[in-house]
């Protein structure tokens, strides 16, 4: 469709281009800082640029890159999910309640291994995330005050689960899923969100959904016009975004082994910072994945760069500030959606 | 349908004889506390609402939620007062902005109780509260002590600028100096905000900043000392080699205890709310009143009653160890 055709053309190409320069500057960045230590002999070695540090950086934005995978749909389809921070602290409590060897904290709490518990916490994800686009699509509310009324219901139901108790004691199975490591290198969780990342990437350029989705965000009413079924486009794409917060609240969960009432408080702005990091435009029908991944990746890059520098917290948010600010100045293809 | 319920208790009392309340109603107490999200203002609620006197239907405690917002809570004590509550307790989200709830109960005449964290004013009836310096300063100990005074810290903060973190931190800061100088290098100190999720992260990049240097890790809460021994377990190292802290004995922290991974600092939950409880009531129902929660006879020597009149009660904290850590566990139910 539109999308497809314009591909091609310069501008676009050089936003993907100028967000991999970005990210490659700013490891460039970190990596000479880091050097100058080791040089300046406080380092033995550059504690940066390693493999493992690497892998790391995966691993700590693997619950930020899944959920920004599904905003990526959401904003390119023209709304925004306020949501997801509460859907994955929901989903996560409702997941640790069937993995948690410390009886009573809710009246059906058990250990059943990893299987239930990770279903149920998609399950819970997706309906959240179905019950957001019927309310959007059926009664015409914008998506922000419809996920607004989510992110604050979701947060309820979250320590209605356990009368605002944490849920510990999380069985080895589940775990598994925040703190194994596959052939002993690669953690689980960036394995998970690699899975994740591709599947999505496969769904929005490979098929019609995908591209329906670029037309109901480009332009609703003639994406309508043109036959497209828009309300049930718009219901599966909070659908895709709250099974997402679903293997977020999994990985989060398994990987702190306590489902907590207020995990995930404000990752819904970290998730929109990566999309829009990445080149989507908040008026819809333009954005890439690849674009949301190295998002992702810098902001990533940029917590582990300054926490392994020694900057102080308060420099790291102003930092964090202006980069999404200037990422969005910087894109050269801004023009064309303005 | 509570109060009906508490009346029919309390009433049948009188049938009984077994009173000498004067006051034919509960004692309505408004407790505000400034959120629930955490375990521990969970537990602070468990335990008022287990008081003796809320049992026996002689006190009737309402928990009001702060949502961790200080405007909330004025509004809320501006509400308890308007309400005509008989007593109130807070326990404050800041230690500034808050002021106003006591101001709005002294304009009342409403007797007025802070527990937990503490308010910049004297204008309270009475504070119930752990010494945050003296619980940094228990954890800080508990840390060097295992290290024997030698080696490379990191500390973990609450949210900058909050009292836990400046009072907690000023309290691991005394232990710090009482070593030899130079003996303990701090090696990184910076906040992840009472989480775990953050303090998981920000010990992972810090291993990888330091490698094999770090040898203790205080967190001044137990949730991000539980963080902390996460990203020690997903690093690869053994988290006994590392002398760990954290204050508030969280039911998790209480687990790790008990596998030999960390020391906690307990703060008495139970303490705070059920000593805040008989002292507002001394205050409404008088010279009759008879403290009823064990805890002034658990802490007799460290805390006395005297009488619902000491301005600052200092509940004490309890350092859990392998010996004592069944016992709080069981407490818990677990």
């Amino acid at each position: 469709m539109q999308t497809g055709s314009r591909a091609g053309t310069n501008p676009l190409a050089m936003r993907e281009y100028g967000i991999v320069f970005a990210f490659i500057g700013l490891c460039i960045l970190v990596g000479a800082l880091c050097q100058l230590k080791v040089v300046q002999g406080t380092w033995p070695q550059n504690a940066f640029l390693t493999v493992n540090n690497l892998l790391l950086i995966l691993h700590q934005i693997s619950v930020n890159g899944v959920l920004a995978v599904g905003m990526t749909f959401v904003i390119i389809s023209g709304g925004i999910d306020l949501s997801v921070g509460s859907l994955l602290a929901f989903s996560g409590m409702m997941a640790a309640s069937f993995a948690t060897r410390s009886p009573g904290v809710t009246a059906w709490a058990g250990n059943y291994g990893a299987f239930i518990p990770i279903v149920v916490a998609l399950a819970v994800g997706s309906a959240s995330g179905a019950l957001n686009g019927w309310i959007i699509s059926r009664f015409k509310i914008q998506a922000f005050i419809a996920t607004l009324g989510m992110l604050m219901a979701g947060r309820g139901f979250t320590m209605a689960v356990t009368n605002g108790n944490p849920i510990s004691a999380l069985g080895p199975e589940f775990r598994w899923f925040g703190t194994g490591k596959l052939f002993d290198a690669i953690p689980i969780p960036a394995v998970i969100l690699g899975i994740v990342f591709l599947l999505a990437w496969i769904i929005l350029n490979k098929t019609v959904f995908g591209r329906y989705v670029y037309a109901v965000g480009g332009n609703e009413k003639s994406a309508r016009t043109s036959g497209i079924n828009t309300k049930a486009i718009l219901i599966w794409v909070y659908v895709l975004s709250g099974f997402l917060a679903g293997v977020a609240g999994v990985i989060l969960t398994a990987k702190t082994g306590s489902a907590q009432t207020a995990a995930g408080t404000s990752y819904e702005l970290d998730a929109i910072a990566a999309v829009v990091i990445g080149g989507a435009s908040l008026s819809g029908g333009i954005g890439r994945l690849t674009g949301t991944f190295f998002g992702a990746l810098i902001i990533g890059v940029m917590n582990n760069g300054l926490d392994i520098l020694g900057v102080q917290s308060f420099y790291q948010l102003i930092i964090k500030g202006s980069l999404i600010v200037f990422a969005v100045i910087l894109d050269p293809s801004r023009k064309l959606t303005a | 349908m509570k109060k009906l319920i508490a009346s029919l208790m309390l009433s049948s009392l009188m049938v009984a004889g077994a009173t000498t309340m004067a006051n034919a109603a509960p004692v309505r107490i408004a407790f505000l506390m400034y959120g629930n999200k955490a375990e521990f203002v969970q537990l602070m609620e468990r335990y008022a609402k287990e008081h003796p006197a809320v049992k026996q239907g002689l006190a009737e405690v309402t928990l009001f939620d702060g949502r961790y917002d200080a405007a909330v809570q004025n509004d809320q004590g501006q509400m308890a007062v308007n309400s005509k509550y008989d007593a109130i307790i807070i326990n404050p989200m800041d230690f500034e902005a808050n002021i106003d709830v006591v101001t709005v109960a002294n304009e009342a005449g409403i007797p007025i109780v802070v527990t937990n964290a503490r308010l910049n004013t004297q204008d309270m009836l009475s504070e119930v509260v752990s010494d945050d310096v003296e619980g940094g300063y228990l954890e800080a100990k508990a840390v060097l002590e295992k290290l024997g005074c030698k080696g490379n810290v990191v500390i973990i903060e609450g949210p900058k600028g909050g009292s836990g973190e400046i009072e907690r931190g000023r309290g691991n800061e005394r232990a710090i100096s009482e070593c030899p100088e130079g003996a303990v290098k701090v090696l990184e100190r910076k906040t992840a905000n009472w989480s775990r999720a953050e303090a998981l992260d920000l010990m992972q990049n810090w291993l990888t900043a330091h490698p094999k240097e770090i040898d203790g890790v205080i967190g001044q809460n137990d949730e991000m000392a539980l963080g902390a021994i996460e990203a020690i377990k997903s690093a690869g190292y053994d988290v006994k080699d590392f002398a760990i802290a954290g204050i508030d004995g969280v039911t998790d922290a209480l687990r790790a205890v008990k596998a030999g991974e960390m020391t906690s600092i307990l703060q008495d939950a139970r303490g705070q709310a059920q000593g805040s409880i008989d002292v507002a009531m001394k205050a409404v129902v008088g010279d009759d009143y008879k403290p009823m929660s064990d805890i002034w006879e658990q802490y007799k020597g460290k805390m006395e009653w005297n009488d619902g009149k000491t301005k600052r009660y200092d509940v004490p904290w309890t350092i859990v160890t392998p010996e004592n850590v069944d016992a709080l566990l069981k407490d818990r139910g677990y």
